[in-house]
Order: structure tokens, then C-alpha cells, then sequence
């Protein structure tokens, strides 16, 4: 349990390229924290600075007030998982999770009652006598998160654990770590590229790109607010519309007015512009998917693509001037006349309501609505 | 029809191919044996002492043995070979094995440098420092009858040049399971010795082999150190002073094809021994593939 603190952690390779920039972040005791951003983004090079594996630039790291910059791994009191899992090939399941008690030359009977513990809980005991090779991904995953756990450490980091595993299982494993994080109930510090680990895990969100904080903040807030095009764009899939357009104001009320149609700013976005007293003019849009419907009327356009996921129709539509839309459609309420119709070159007309839009202004990308 | 006939073909071109590559092999390894089935013939003659114009000896014996054990300096030549074997198969192994490590492992100002100065002096044949090994041995007064220490320091002194393979071999471990073991509470040297090492047995294997028959077998080197003492002397140079005129020849054939037998002993027993550990897949299962 412990509150681990980044200030201005910065990391520069030896041939001059700067992985992380003025790196700022305060993680509280217990908390779980997650990591988010595209390849290269430097999430994990963060992550590996805090495990003590990469050497610190510039700046600090804190764990529980102590300054670890100059601390082995070992003297860090952490754990890691690892994408690759990393476990011993030449160990038993067994000897694995019980390594880093062996280092710390725990009693013979200790080790036994910590190991079969972890293994209990893990549900990996029948598998205690085997070798890793003999496991399939999702047991060995297990078995590196049994080895991490074992010890009881300060700060648990986990490098994109779930990345080696097929789908089916990377859902199974996500919802065991969140039931395992209420077990072990310490700070994590979690590094992923899918945005969807990141939102259900994270009690926090740190959304990276190319070295910087694009965005730190709850699952709600990154999702409803973010703070600029980028985290727009990487939360959310299928990823938000955006386009240009025109925001106006006529007898105090703000309107947008997207490929020839009026919509009205309303609820709290619309409350939100007044509030700023936000200046007319060009804007970029932001829309999710999942807030656009097919409508009577509204922007017109053709569908290009109709992707049937099951439950919902991710609906690719094009507009009149080649900006490409999707729209997800719930099948529930969809007849089946209605649904046949939605193939490709059919016209139609999609809105959005007032209140789910997001604004940017198109120098900076950044929106408006956020300070 | 057509296929059928096109996957018989196929069937009969492998074992075609097959019976072609069986038939290679049992030529070469023929070819490979028949002197080495010589020498042990030779080695068992009792009729003659010099060479004859056949192969199967008229009368078996262990005379040329006995004569060898009881009547020539070979247990001193022996034992000094045995002694410079195990020194530096034991401290050439440390070296390289912690070389290579260091290598694989660690990022340091003027490694690469480092690799490639090696590599280019790994081009120059040993025996051009002949003479100056020499001189530098004769300084320290570790030639003639001293020649043991003296060898075991030159070749140990070279140890960390053979790095090449095992470097190769550590390259393929995972980092990550360095990193796991630090991370896990290890230090460099724990992640070393209780990761690394039992990973690498074939390798440590290898390494152990190759350091003890470089010594083993020279020749050049331990013939200029030796210096025509036979205190001095390895298996090898012993053996040739043996056989070194035409007179000697004569008298001491047989028992030098027993010599040459019994140098091969130790070898055979070791690559016996060793051979389970060349083992391939002992990573399987680190990481994932």
C-alpha cells in the first residue's frame, strides 16, 4: 500500500530521443491507476522507470514519500507482471510464485502456506508441480500474477498483461483482476493500448501520446469530456465523428450546423458554451457513434458500409461532401424492413441529440469545454 | 489418377532422397573411423614395434601399453595435461560465461568498440605471439620443467575472446527474465547464477568441452614452452618426441598409436557424459513464442 508520486519525469535515450516528457502524477494509496496511449506513447517506458528497470532522467519518482530514483528493482518493494509473462521455464508453478520468497530466504513451511494460498485463489493448485511449458496463456498468466502477488508489495505494476491472450480469455482475465484487486486491494499501476481495459480497470485514466499527458481522469470524465481531438478519438470504439463546422449563436441559444443541417446546443453542453460565453465560429465536432440515430431528418447522407456486430449495426454513412460517419444502430428496436434497408447506397438522414457534443477548436484540438 | 500417381511420386522421391542422405552418412562416418579403428589396432600389435603392411595384428597384447605406463615420462605428460585441462576448462568457463553475460546483458560505453576489437584479433593466427609469450613466460621463469602454470596462464589469458557463442546463446534468453528476477528481488549476480545458469546448461557444457580440449590436444604452443624438458610436456608433444626420428620411429610406433589411444580416453568419456545436456527447447515455455 503506498501513494507513489511522478514530478516532472523525464526520459532521455542515450541517442537523444525523449521517450517521456514532464511526466506529473499523483497516485493515492490503492488506488488503480492505468496507463493508455498507442505504441510508442511511452506508457511503458514510464511504467519500467517506476519499476526501477530504466533509468530516470530527469525528475522523481516517489513511493510512499521515499525517492526511488536511485533504488535497485529489488529495494523498490514492487511487482511486476509482464506482457510475456516471464516465468522460469526451468522452475516448477510452484517455485515460480515462490521465488521471491526464496530471495528473502523465507522459512520452508512459510513459503509453502504463502504459495498454495496465492495458488488458491489464482485456481491454479492442480498445476502447482508442472512446468510453465506445460501451461496454456491463461494459466501462465495467472502464475506471473501469483508470483507478483506472493510478496505482498507496495505498488503492483502490470505491463499489458492481457495483450498475449486471445480475446475470449482477455475478457475472462480482465474481469478476474478486477475481482482480484478488491483481494489484494494495494496501488496498481496498469499499462495497456486497448481503451477498453483501460475504462472498465482504471480508477483513473492516463492517456498518452508521443511522450506527454494528453489526459489524466476517471473512466466518466475521459469518456464524456476529453479534453482534446486525441483522447476524443482514442476512447470510445468505433472512435468519434468529428468534423468541422460552424457553431452560432441566434437569440442566445448556440447551434452547430453540420453538412447543411440546424441542430441546438441544449442540456448541459448548451448550458456549458453560455456559461463560457463562447465565441461563434468555426469548431470541430466531436460526436460518438453511439449518440447519432438514424433520423426523419437531419444530415443527409448514404450508407457506404453495414456492419452487423450482433446486437447493434456499426452503420458507415457518407455524407454529401465525402465525410465518412458511423452510426450505431441498436438491432433491438429495428424491424426487420427497417434493417433490410439499411445496406449500402441507401439514403438516409442521421442526427445527434444537443447535449452529447464535444467541441474543439481546430488550431489547438483542444475542447473547449474543458479547462 | 493423375494424383494418385503424383503422390506416389512424391512418397518414393523421399525415400529417394532419404536413402541418398543415409548412404552419404554412413560413407563419411567410414571414412571418419577407419583411422581411428587403425589406431587402436596398431595400439594392440605385439608382433612389431614399427609399422607393417597390414592392418589386424598378428598377436594382441597390452604390451604397448604397459611399455608406455611403465617405461616413458607419459604419466608425468599425462598429468600435466590433465592439470592444465581441468584449470582451464574450470577458469575459462567463469570467463567466458561472464563475459558473454556481461555482453549480452549490460550496455556500457565501448562495448560494441570492445566486440569489435576482438573480433578483428580473433583474425590473427595464435602462434604470431609465439615468441613473445615466450619471452614473457621465460621472464617469469615459467617455462621448461615449469611449463605447466606457464600454459594454463596463456591459455586462460585468452578466454574472454571465445565469448562469440555463448553471447549468441544468451541473447535468445528473454530480458524479460532478468527483469522479472530483479524486479522479483534479485541482484545482478542472483539473477545470474539461479536464472540464467540453470537456462543455459547446454551451453555451460559447450564451454567446459571446448576449454578443455584447446589445451588437450596443443601442440605448438606447449612444444615451445615445454622447451625439450619432459617434466614439461603435454600428451601431445611427449607423444611426438616419441616418434621424432626415424630410429625412434621404428621403436616406439606401436606404443604411440596406444598413446594416442589412451590421449583419446578422457575425451570419449567426457562427450559421453555431456551429451544428454545438448538439449534444445530448454526455454520452451519462458515467453511467450
Amino acid at each position: 500500500m503506498a501513494r507513489v508520486k511522478l514530478t516532472d519525469v523525464k526520459k532521455i535515450y542515450d541517442n537523444n530521443v525523449v521517450a517521456v516528457h514532464d511526466f506529473n502524477l499523483d497516485i493515492a494509496d490503492k488506488e488503480f491507476i492505468v496507463f493508455v496511449g498507442p505504441s510508442g506513447c511511452g506508457k511503458s517506458t514510464t511504467l519500467r522507470m517506476v519499476a526501477g528497470l530504466e533509468e530516470i532522467s530527469e525528475g522523481t519518482v516517489e513511493i510512499d514519500g521515499v525517492v526511488v530514483n536511485d533504488l535497485q528493482p529489488k529495494d523498490r518493494d514492487i511487482s511486476m507482471v509482464f506482457q510475456n509473462y516471464a516465468l522460469y521455464p526451468h522452475l516448477t508453478v510452484f517455485e515460480n510464485i515462490a521465488f521471491p520468497l526464496r530471495l528473502v530466504k523465507t522459512p520452508q513451511d512459510e513459503v509453502f502456506q504463502k504459495v498454495t494460498e496465492v495458488a488458491e485463489i489464482l485456481g491454479i493448485t492442480e498445476y502447482l508441480n508442472r512446468k510453465p511449458r506445460a501451461l496454456s496463456g491463461g494459466q501462465r498468466q495467472r502464475v506471473a500474477i501469483g508470483r507478483a502477488m506472493v510478496r505482498n508489495p507496495k505498488v503492483f505494476l502490470m505491463d499489458e498483461p492481457l495483450s498475449n491472450l486471445d480475446a475470449k480469455l482477455r475478457n475472462q482475465m480482465r474481469a478476474e483482476i478486477i475481482l482480484l484487486r478488491k483481494r489484494i486491494d494495494t496501488t496498481f499501476i496498469y499499462v495497456t493500448h486497448d481503451q477498453t481495459e483501460a475504462m472498465t480497470l482504471g480508477d483513473r485514466i492516463v492517456i498518452m501520446k508521443d511522450g506527454y499527458i494528453m489526459q489524466v481522469g476517471t473512466p466518466d470524465e475521459v469518456f464524456d469530456s476529453p479534453a482534446n481531438l486525441f483522447v476524443a478519438e482514442f476512447i470510445g470504439a468505433p472512435k468519434m465523428n468529428t468534423f468541422k463546422t460552424q457553431l452560432i449563436k441566434e437569440n442566445g441559444e448556440y447551434y452547430v450546423t453540420p453538412f447543411g443541417a440546424k441542430i441546438l446546443v441544449d442540456g448541459r453542453k448548451g448550458e456549458l458554451l453560455k456559461a463560457k460565453n463562447v465565441q461563434p465560429g468555426e469548431v470541430i465536432l466531436g460526436v460518438r457513434p453511439e449518440h447519432m440515430v438514424v433520423a426523419k431528418d437531419g444530415i443527409e447522407a448514404t450508407v457506404l458500409v453495414n456492419e452487423m456486430m450482433g446486437s447493434e449495426i456499426h452503420l458507415h454513412v457518407v455524407t454529401k461532401d465525402d465525410t465518412q460517419l458511423i452510426v450505431r444502430v441498436p438491432t433491438v428496436d429495428l424491424s426487420h424492413e427497417e434493417r433490410e434497408k439499411l445496406t449500402n447506397g441507401h439514403e438516409l438522414h442521421v442526427s445527434f441529440k444537443g447535449n452529447v457534443m464535444n467541441f474543439f477548436d481546430p488550431e489547438t484540438e483542444k475542447n473547449i469545454l474543458v479547462d | 489418377m493423375n494424383e494418385n500417381k503424383k503422390h506416389m511420386g512424391l512418397k518414393a522421391k523421399e525415400r529417394l532422397s532419404n536413402t541418398v542422405i543415409y548412404a552419404i552418412l554412413i560413407v563419411m562416418s567410414i571414412v571418419w573411423l577407419i583411422p581411428f579403428v587403425f589406431l587402436v589396432f596398431e595400439s594392440f600389435r605385439v608382433e612389431s614395434t614399427y609399422q607393417v603392411g597390414y592392418v589386424i595384428p598378428k598377436q594382441f597384447g597390452f604390451d604397448n601399453y604397459i611399455n608406455l605406463f611403465t617405461k616413458t615420462d607419459f604419466p608425468i605428460w599425462f598429468k600435466n595435461t590433465l592439470v592444465i585441462g581441468l584449470f582451464v576448462s574450470v577458469i575459462q568457463t567463469v570467463i567466458v560465461l561472464c563475459m558473454s553475460y556481461t555482453l549480452s546483458r549490460l550496455r556500457f560505453k565501448g562495448r560494441k568498440g570492445l566486440m569489435n576489437i576482438m573480433l578483428v584479433l580473433g583474425f590473427f593466427p595464435g602462434f604470431l605471439s609465439l615468441v613473445i609469450l615466450y619471452k614473457v613466460l621465460s621472464w617469469l621463469n615459467l617455462t621448461s620443467a615449469n611449463s605447466v602454470p606457464g600454459l594454463i596462464l596463456v591459455y586462460v589469458a585468452s578466454s574472454g575472446m571465445g565469448y562469440y557463442v555463448s553471447k549468441g546463446f544468451f541473447d535468445t534468453i528473454s530480458r524479460s527474465l532478468d527483469e522479472a528476477a530483479r524486479v522479483d528481488g534479485a541482484t545482478r549476480f542472483q539473477v545470474f547464477t539461479k536464472v540464467i545458469m540453470p537456462l543455459s546448461k547446454p551451453i555451460v557444457i559447450y564451454t567446459i568441452l571446448t576449454a578443455f580440449m584447446g589445451p588437450w590436444g596443443d601442440f605448438m604452443l606447449a612444444k615451445y614452452v615445454s622447451h625439450a624438458t619432459s617434466a614439461g610436456m603435454n600428451v601431445a608433444v611427449g607423444l611426438q618426441t616419441m616418434i621424432s626420428t626415424p630410429a625412434s620411429l621404428a621403436a616406439n610406433y606401436t606404443m604411440f598409436c596406444a598413446g594416442g589411444v589412451v590421449v583419446a580416453i578422457p575425451i570419449t568419456i567426457l562427450f559421453m557424459c555431456l551429451q544428454k545436456y545438448y538439449v534444445e527447447g530448454v526455454t520452451g515455455g519462458a515467453v511467450k513464442g
